[in-house]
């Protein structure tokens, strides 16, 4: 006997199949329509775009070419990880055989559908996360066996309650403060639990070799991304949203292909520089991103504002997981033995990462201190603190950097905004009136 | 019967050398981001025959007071010692990292170790910190006992070469496992300059010349080969011999003195904790001090935590206050 707590879905309510149908239609049109009205707006700004970034235009359609591949592997007997946040351990997921693929949903029409079973004042990320699996519209999320999710923020901590109607959930549970000299067994014994998961589910053992050869894996593909990153401290050679959606393919493409295609990317790059073939003109005010991620495709609204206005500007770095922070740190490893292959990876996974969810006695220090060296290393002229209502941990720490910022004579602009395309106009006057002080300043 | 048995051993443990040695380069060959590991064990040998060089070769033109053996082995050992405080003074614990001969066999075993895969197991940091001030116990032991016994003794000469000598016998017991392995090379290698032949050099090593402390040293070497296999350079954690630096850390106003040392930069550290990490004798210094010098008396100057720190200028050598030596994006050095 199911008592009542057990009895039927936790949280989303039973849909009509016709419903979920022509929702699921009308968004999934929708959605392409928006990847190719981005990537058109992306070619009309950059003129002698490269042709090495037409693979990354072709990965970043959800519903094309990587969701058959996935398909056709998931036949052949491959299992699918989704992980909702970057503090999942995909060298695990490799090593095992497995496909790693992030669900983390950037559709502004699905949050709409989330509000059914949300609150309005939850970041539109899980909103939008929750809705797309109302209607089964991600592809990824759909084809995964399991979802990591590692309990960031509160958001996530509920938001791995509703997924768990349908998927199979493994919580991963972060210590906030790294400095606790429990901080780091604890996150080894979690990721020592995923592990142990993951060999199960996909009934393929981690070996060493296996661990190692993924670990080399993910390393290159670091590698890849850095020579990119650099790529964009001198004058702009890249847009920033091309560099943008490179760096966010990595979470869905196959991570080999991706290094390669970044590379070659590179290469083109790299001949640019030489013959000074810039993509803007060199003296462009150069902006910085930080906040909440900005999740393809909807999510682009605000670089493809910065991107096209008038005066234009450039995004050079940004501070968010969904950009600089997926690749730019690598495994460190000391010694091939397994045990220090993992204590590396979990380092890396927890102490590396530089997300608002942690603080010490010092405040969020890693975090600031990273945005600062970004600042000097890309000389950033202005910092965009891109927030969406409800994401609490960037909204809060905005004071703080605001004023060390300040400090440092770098003018920031707190940028909140929703899931929503209503407030375009209204945020092109905001962007635009930061990038003509920005350039004003460019000119002195 | 010891000499034999010595023999033996000596030649296993120059094959398990050779072997280690071996195993690394071919390490190394497959994995070029090491280079700086590499330099460091390059540096190790040549110090090492160096070493060898000076305890064994080098003629002394005078011959004072004494006669002999005693007396030139005093001397040549005096002549390392004053090496090691100079350059401990003025390099840190430079000697400990790149110089010296024991922190190559701790080296090479780490090596084999990790050739084999065997996991290493991390010292307690409070027991590593015993051991840091255990160091202090074991100078002022070894200072106490060379009096004492210098009293006791009638030649005199033997306390003036024992205070003169780090390298001592009863002390060997505790300072240095290598001796044996150092001084009974020499003789079985055929280094027969100034009759330092294996008998008699061994003889007069061991002033006692008794048995008993021969088995003691050879224990206690073969204990600490053993315990390498499980904890990584376990003997320079209390090593006497790198004390140097450690008193001129522990007080401020000597600061100064050291001009080489490891300086972090504070913005560029994310506390990945990939240099506590790596760190072969479980430094915390360098991942938990914010900025400047953060180098710390139990650092052996191996500089791992540099080159395995993935972020670009975060460590940084320097050398009288000019950088020599900074972490690079590792990643990217492998095709060069």
């Amino acid at each position: 006997m199911a008592s009542e707590i057990e009895k039927g879905t936790k949280y989303i309510p039973e849909m009509a199949q016709s419903e979920i149908d022509e929702l699921k239609g009308s968004i999934k049109a929708a959605s392409i329509k928006v990847i190719e009205d981005n990537i058109e707006r992306m070619k009309k700004s950059w003129k002698n775009r490269p042709k090495a970034m037409e693979y990354f235009d072709e990965i970043s359609n959800f519903f094309g070419r990587r969701e058959k591949e996935i398909q056709e592997q998931k036949k052949a007997g491959k299992k699918v990880i989704g992980y909702s946040c970057i503090f999942a351990p995909i060298e695990l997921i490799l090593a095992a055989g497995a496909i790693p693929v992030r669900i983390g949903s950037g559709w502004y029409d699905t949050a709409k559908l989330g509000d059914r079973i949300m609150p309005v004042e939850i970041c539109p990320i899980i909103r939008s996360t929750v809705g797309a699996k109302m209607v089964s519209l991600s592809p990824y999320l759909e084809l995964s066996d399991a979802v990591v999710i590692p309990l960031t923020c509160d958001g996530r901590t509920k938001l791995s309650e509703i997924l768990s109607d349908y998927k199979t959930i493994w919580l991963m549970n972060p210590p906030r403060v790294k400095d606790d000299p429990h901080t780091l067994g604890m996150w080894k014994e979690e990721i020592q639990v995923i592990k142990e998961k993951i060999e199960k589910l996909t009934g393929n053992k981690i070996t060493r070799k296996n661990l190692k050869e993924a670990i080399e894996t993910m390393q290159n593909a670091t590698k890849a991304f850095r020579r990119l990153q650099d790529l964009r401290k001198g004058a702009p050679v890249i847009n920033g949203r091309d560099a943008m959606l490179v760096n966010q393919t990595s979470l869905w493409d196959d991570i080999g292909r991706w290094t390669q295609k970044v590379n070659e990317l590179c290469d083109e790059l790299e001949k640019r520089v030489e013959q000074k073939e810039y993509s803007s003109y060199p003296e462009t005010p150069r902006v910085m991103i930080t906040g909440t991620p900005m999740i393809w495709p909807d999510s682009w609204k605000v670089p493809n504002l910065i991107e096209e206005s008038n005066p234009q500007g450039v995004v050079v770095v940004d501070e968010q997981c969904s950009g600089d922070r997926i690749l730019y740190d690598p495994v460190g490893v000391d010694e091939w033995t397994m045990s220090d292959m993992v204590n590396a990876i979990s380092e890396r996974y927890i102490m590396a990462c530089t997300c608002p969810c942690f603080t010490s006695e010092h405040g969020n220090e890693d975090r600031i201190n990273w945005i600062i060296d970004r600042i000097k290393e890309y000389k950033v002229d202005g910092v965009i603190y891109y927030v969406v209502r409800g994401c609490i941990l960037y909204a809060m720490e905005y004071a703080r950097i605001k004023r060390i910022l300040d400090r440092m004579d770098i003018p920031v602009y707190y940028l909140d905004t929703e899931y929503t395309r209503e407030d375009v106009g209204q945020m092109k006057t905001r962007v635009e009136a930061f990038l003509e002080m920005l350039e004003a300043r460019v000119d002195i | 019967m010891w000499e034999l048995i010595s023999l033996v051993l000596l030649w296993v443990i120059a094959a398990g050398a050779v072997l280690a040695g071996t195993l690394a380069i071919w390490i190394w060959s497959r994995n070029l981001t090491r280079k700086m590991s590499l330099l460091r064990v390059f540096v190790q040998v040549i110090a090492t025959i160096a070493l060898f060089v000076v305890l064994l070769f080098i003629p002394l033109p005078w011959n004072p007071i004494l006669t002999g053996l005693t007396y030139s082995i005093a001397l040549r050992l005096t002549i390392v010692f004053v090496l090691i405080a100079v350059s401990t003074l003025v390099l840190g614990r430079f000697f400990c990292g790149w110089l010296c001969p024991y922190a190559l066999y701790m080296d090479l075993l780490s090596r084999l170790r990790k050739a084999l895969k065997i996991k290493y197991w991390n010292l307690p940091e409070r027991l590593n910190n015993a051991l840091d001030a255990l160091r202090y116990v074991l100078l002022a032991g070894i200072i106490v006992s060379a009096l004492v016994l210098g009293v006791l003794h009638p030649d005199v000469w033997r306390f003036v070469i024992m205070l003169m000598g780090p390298f001592k016998p009863l002390i060997i017991v505790f300072l240095t496992p290598i001796e044996p392995l150092v001084n009974q090379l020499g003789g079985t290698l055929g280094f027969e300059m100034w009759g330092t032949s294996f008998h008699d050099l061994s003889g007069t090593i061991h002033y006692f010349n008794g048995e008993l402390l021969i088995l003691i040293t050879w224990l206690v070497f073969f204990a600490f080969t053993a315990l390498s296999f499980m904890v990584r350079l376990s003997w320079c954690r209390f090593c006497p011999v790198g004390i140097t630096l450690s008193i001129v850390n522990r007080f401020r106003a000597f600061k100064w003195l050291p001009i080489m040392h490891i300086d972090k930069v504070e913005e560029k550290c994310t506390k990945c904790g990939i240099c506590k990490r790596v760190c072969p004798v479980q430094v915390t210094e360098v991942y938990d001090e914010k900025r400047g010098n953060v180098t710390a008396s139990k650092c052996i100057h191996c500089f791992r935590c540099v080159e395995m720190c993935p972020y670009e200028g975060c460590l940084n050598i320097k050398f009288a206050g000019k950088k020599i030596y900074k972490s690079k994006n590792w990643l990217k050095q492998e095709e060069e």
